[in-house]
């Protein structure tokens, strides 16, 4: 991609690196009983959050899902917070108030999901409502599942998004199942298919080269600042790994698996920086050493204070809207250097 | 309570007769209860168990309160068909605890009896004892239920009546004669009251406007006469029977009658019907030495006839040959406190002239 | 001071607010062009312009859901569900997506949900509710519903002004009926109660159109010259409790009237609240007079039938003060 220099593309398989491993470390946890409730990864998935998340500027808002855990590490949060996030601890994203990847710091320019899919997608138009409104060359982005598609809310923003032409990137993550559901229980017809109908293009991307789903996104960030409106990018993938941690999966056809752990996203990605001349196994132990150092970190962590349990249902004085995040795309780098601060 | 009367409208159980948890047979007296008029048993309604007592000794309750109830299971209300049962909200008790009210002397305005909050707002705000300057020197009590009654009848005929009294001597001479020559059987008693009264009514036959009753605006002239007779009754106050057509009755009648509502008076027997009713009042207290009085008029009666002591006076009289002479007699003043509203001076008068007449030529 | 219906002076707040803060817009279906089913916005796209009164798809969730992204990026929306009843459509965003966020991660969501609410002319089931009770249930949203044109306009000010969702209940019943004089200018009401009339022997609390059906009922010439309390709530959440026990404390009695389904409405958690912290104040039950759980019926004389009445307002007013 010629949109990419050699760093972003290392950064690009540090941020996928850095997801997996803190989430193969938090199955250990879990395991080990130290995660309460359930678990979510988006094993094999890795791609479609990472290379979305690239593709966008430090004013955008993202709202990711349960599997986009590599969103928020693009955006800045630290491992040591996630995994406290994940335990439950003080120190985690939400200090406990909620679970797993239910969680965006606010500071980081994401909003957290809620558990109603794809609720986000009605939030992320709003985003980019306000942007258009207010004349501002910003975009939102929602990530969401191929079982979410079916869902009221899906429509209800597809529609709200096309006919206002909105500045929003749907990103459907297309990763063949809904728990056990397949795609053809879910669809009579390829939801890529339905952008049209509400007016806008939707196009299919390899959803495991995040070098590909960041092309992808960023031209349909371009389409939406030019006024054009929303677009769907379907990143087709696979989820390598059970609905949960409690899930093994046994409605997943074998053969299905061993033909997408051949298209992993991450050793793709590795092959491409390995070629430029990239140590990419410095990078790997790199990336466990900082995971680890963010567990030890994460399991010294203290558990949050039952007093406040009730504390902090509503906001008082003025409200503070979503801050920026990184952005770390080289793209970005004149235009952090322009924008006001 | 029941309606221990016709103008009865509350009483006080003055003391309970029997227990929680004993057996009554039916008719059997269960309690002593006060009206402003009489003191009488309230006999059960029924035979049973006494399951609750609902009114403490010396409470007061309206007629139609509900006194007690009685259980006829032998249990202690399991199976009584009973309005609900004594209630007292959180505000109440919590208003009684704090003020210190005895929630048995408070009276209830609520639905079913019920004593509200402002009920006990009121017992707060109207309390037994108040700042007296006698308070240190002597323990408080309160007068007693029939004294408080006649307290207030006076009370009330004072401020309704236009009293005035006049007074008459009078030589008793004759009726002195009379009553000792009265044979031992006769029952004639220790006062002349009977002859007073026999000819009191004599008099009123002539002199009507002094038989007659005013209630408020209502003026009525009594053919009868129902002669209430003031009985002491010691301590404990006085009460007024009355004789009904006492007109018809002879001296000798009258003593007995006048004897025997005194005896049961001071028994406490007298029916409430005996207390009503009356037309023309006498009252006698001379016996205990007083020479004049002003009695209070018996509502809603115009006239009330006083005898005071008979008392030896030297006199001065005509003798046979027209000549002033001082002898030696019995004499008593005669007293009428009348209502200056249906009444005037001259009528009074008139009629204790008449009555002093009578009373010197009496003859048996 | 000028005097204005109960809508007008909804409007008027609206229309001060679009004017001082150009975080505030306005959205919702047949808000813009045609001025809102009811007229609220009559004349708002002509003076702000499209861009601040959206005419929106036919789409509840996506009208709430897209006001909570607004928010969350330094807006300040006012949406309008049609009718109180079509919020259900938006409850999931409403109570799962605006509700929990600030909770859960800090982050406010001032948002304001305006509901016609309320029935009495025939509505039928889908156009009479009164769903307050459902959002004072859950964590994160206020709750407010005047009963005047100046608390009409006082409190949906302090709702756009507030950095939290909050649901404000207009009722359509009030709308033309009510008149009041109505400040000039910007002002803010509290959420708190309001002692409407002060009485000694019963206080009845209500809040919305009941208030004036509890008014007439409990006149003094209608009840023998009893002297009857009348409170009105103004905001269920936060629900001013101190303001309910100090009332009930003085007069001892309470009669809680609600136009909403008897079950788990807004006078069920105060009835709960005045047994619980003002037991030892009682002189009598704390009743209620709702409701019963049906649909709103369409035809008139089933809807009075289920509707309070002020007839059922003042014999419960009656018995309460006879107990």
């Amino acid at each position: 991609m010629e949109s990419l220099s050699r760093a972003d593309r290392v950064e690009l398989l540090r941020a996928m690196l850095l997801m997996r491993a803190i989430e193969s470390r938090a199955l250990t946890l879990y395991r080990q009983g130290r995660v309460p409730g359930s678990f979510y990864d988006g094993f094999g998935q890795e791609a479609v959050s990472v290379g979305a998340a690239f593709a966008l500027g430090p004013r955008d808002r993202l709202c990711p899902l349960h599997r986009d855990l590599g969103a928020h590490l693009v955006r800045g949060v630290e491992p040591a917070r996630i995994l406290a996030q994940y335990m439950g601890r003080a120190s985690g994203v939400t200090g406990g108030r909620d679970g797993n990847v239910h969680f965006g710091d606010p500071a980081s320019g994401v909003m957290g999901m809620v558990s109603m899919l794809p609720d986000m997608m009605c939030v992320a138009a709003g985003m980019a409502m306000a942007f258009k409104l207010r004349g501002e060359p910003r975009v939102a982005l929602s990530w969401f599942g191929d079982g979410a598609t079916s869902r009221g809310d899906f429509h209800e923003a597809m529609n709200w998004a096309g006919v206002q032409r909105l500045p929003v990137v749907f990103v459907l993550e297309n990763n063949q199942f809904a728990y056990s559901t397949p795609l053809a229980k879910q669809f009579a017809v390829d939801p890529v298919e339905r952008a049209r109908v509400y007016g806008f293009p939707g196009v299919t991307v390899d959803g495991n080269d995040v070098e590909a789903v960041f092309e992808a996104v960023r031209a349909a960030r371009e389409r939406a600042l030019t006024g054009a409106g929303p677009t769907l990018v379907e990143a087709v993938t696979m989820r390598m790994h059970g609905h949960a941690a409690h899930d093994d999966m046994r409605y997943v056809p074998p053969e299905l698996l061993a033909e997408w752990t051949r298209r992993d996203p991450i050793e793709r990605q590795e092959r491409r920086v390995a070629q430029l001349a990239v140590d990419v196994a410095d990078l790997r132990a790199a990336v466990d050493v900082e995971v680890e150092a963010a567990a030890a970190e994460a399991l010294a962590a203290p558990m949050p204070d039952p007093a406040g349990a009730a504390r902090g249902v509503f906001a008082e004085g003025e409200p503070e809207p979503l801050g920026d995040g990184r952005a770390p795309w080289s793209g970005f780098a004149d235009a952090v250097a322009e924008a006001p601060a | 309570m029941p309606q221990l009367g016709v103008s009865v409208v509350e009483g006080t159980v003055i003391r309970w007769l029997v227990g929680v948890g004993d057996d009554v047979a039916a008719d059997q007296p269960l309690c002593e209860v006060d009206t402003d008029k009489i003191v009488t048993d309230i006999p059960s309604p029924a035979a049973g168990t006494l399951a609750e007592l609902l009114v403490h000794e010396g409470e007061t309750v309206e007629v139609g309160a509900t006194l007690a109830r009685i259980s006829k299971t032998g249990r202690s209300g399991s199976h009584v068909d009973h309005e609900r049962p004594e209630f007292h909200s959180p505000v109440v008790q919590r208003l009684a605890a704090e003020h210190g009210v005895d929630l048995g002397g408070v009276p209830g305005t609520g639905r079913g009896g019920r004593i509200s909050k402002q009920d006990v707002l009121a017992a707060v705000e109207k309390p037994l004892h108040t700042e007296s300057p006698y308070r240190a020197e002597a323990p408080a009590g309160q007068l007693s239920r029939m004294r408080r009654a006649i307290g207030a009848h006076m009370k009330r005929s004072l401020e309704t009546a236009a009293t005035c009294t006049t007074w008459m001597e009078c030589d008793m001479a004759r009726v002195e004669q009379s009553r000792r020559g009265a044979k031992a059987s006769s029952l004639l008693g220790v006062t002349p009251l009977p002859i007073v009264a026999r000819a009191a009514m004599d008099v009123l036959g002539e002199h009507p406007a002094l038989n007659a009753t005013l209630e408020g605006e209502r003026y009525t002239r009594h053919e009868a006469v129902h002669l209430g007779v003031a009985v002491s009754l010691g301590e404990d106050g006085l009460i007024v029977p009355v004789i009904r057509d006492a007109h018809a009755l002879t001296v000798e009648e009258l003593g007995v009658a006048i004897r025997e509502l005194a005896k049961r008076a001071r028994k406490q027997q007298l029916s409430p019907d005996e207390v009503g009713g009356g037309t023309f009042t006498v009252t006698n207290p001379g016996q205990f030495g007083s020479l004049m009085a002003t009695p209070v008029i018996n509502q809603p009666q115009v006239a009330i006839l006083d005898l005071e002591a008979v008392v030896k006076r030297a006199i001065v009289i005509e003798d046979a040959d027209g000549n002033d002479v001082i002898e030696i007699r019995p004499q008593t003043i005669l007293g009428l406190s009348w209502d200056h509203r249906a009444l005037d001076g001259a009528q009074a008068a008139q009629f204790l002239g008449a009555l002093r007449r009578r009373l010197e030529r009496w003859d048996g | 001071m000028p005097t204005m219906t109960y809508l007008e002076a909804i409007a008027d707040a609206l229309r001060e607010q679009l004017r001082a803060d150009p975080r505030v817009f306005v959205l919702g279906e047949d808000v813009g062009a045609f001025g809102g089913a009811f007229k609220v916005t009559d004349g708002f796209v002509e003076e702000f312009g499209e861009e601040r009164v959206i005419d929106t798809p036919l789409a509840e969730a996506a009208i709430v859901g897209a006001a909570v992204g607004a928010a969350v990026v330094g807006m300040r929306p006012v949406c309008e569900m049609q009718f109180a009843d079509f919020v259900a459509c938006g409850f999931d965003q409403l109570v799962n997506v605006a509700g929990k966020t600030h909770y859960r991660f800090g982050l406010a969501v001032p948002l304001v949900v305006r509901l016609p609410s309320g029935g009495g002319f025939s509505g039928g089931p889908f156009h009479s509710q009164n769903p307050e009770a459902w959002f004072m249930h859950a964590p994160g949203i206020k709750v407010l519903a005047p009963s005047t044109a100046e608390d009409a306009k006082g409190l949906l000010t302090a709702a756009i002004r507030d950095p939290n969702p909050v649901v404000f209940l207009e009722h359509k019943h009030l709308y033309r009926r009510v008149k009041g004089e109505v400040p000039e200018g910007i002002y803010e009401t509290p959420m708190s109660a309001r002692v409407v009339r002060e009485g000694t022997d019963l206080t009845v609390i209500a809040y919305g159109a009941m208030v004036h059906a509890a008014l007439e009922a409990s006149a003094p010439e209608a009840l023998d010259g009893a002297s009857v309390e009348i409170l009105d709530l103004r905001s269920l959440v936060p629900l001013d409790t101190q303001a309910i026990l100090a009332s009930v404390a003085k007069t001892s009695k309470a009669l809680i009237v609600d136009e909403a389904n008897e079950t788990c409405a807004a006078g069920a958690q105060v009835a709960a609240l005045i047994a619980e912290h003002a037991f030892e104040q009682l002189d009598g039950p704390v009743r209620r007079v709702a409701t019963p759980d049906v649909p709103i019926p369409f035809s008139p004389p089933l809807e009075q039938a289920v509707l309070p009445s002020v007839e059922r307002i003042r014999d419960a007013c009656r018995d309460l003060l006879d107990y």
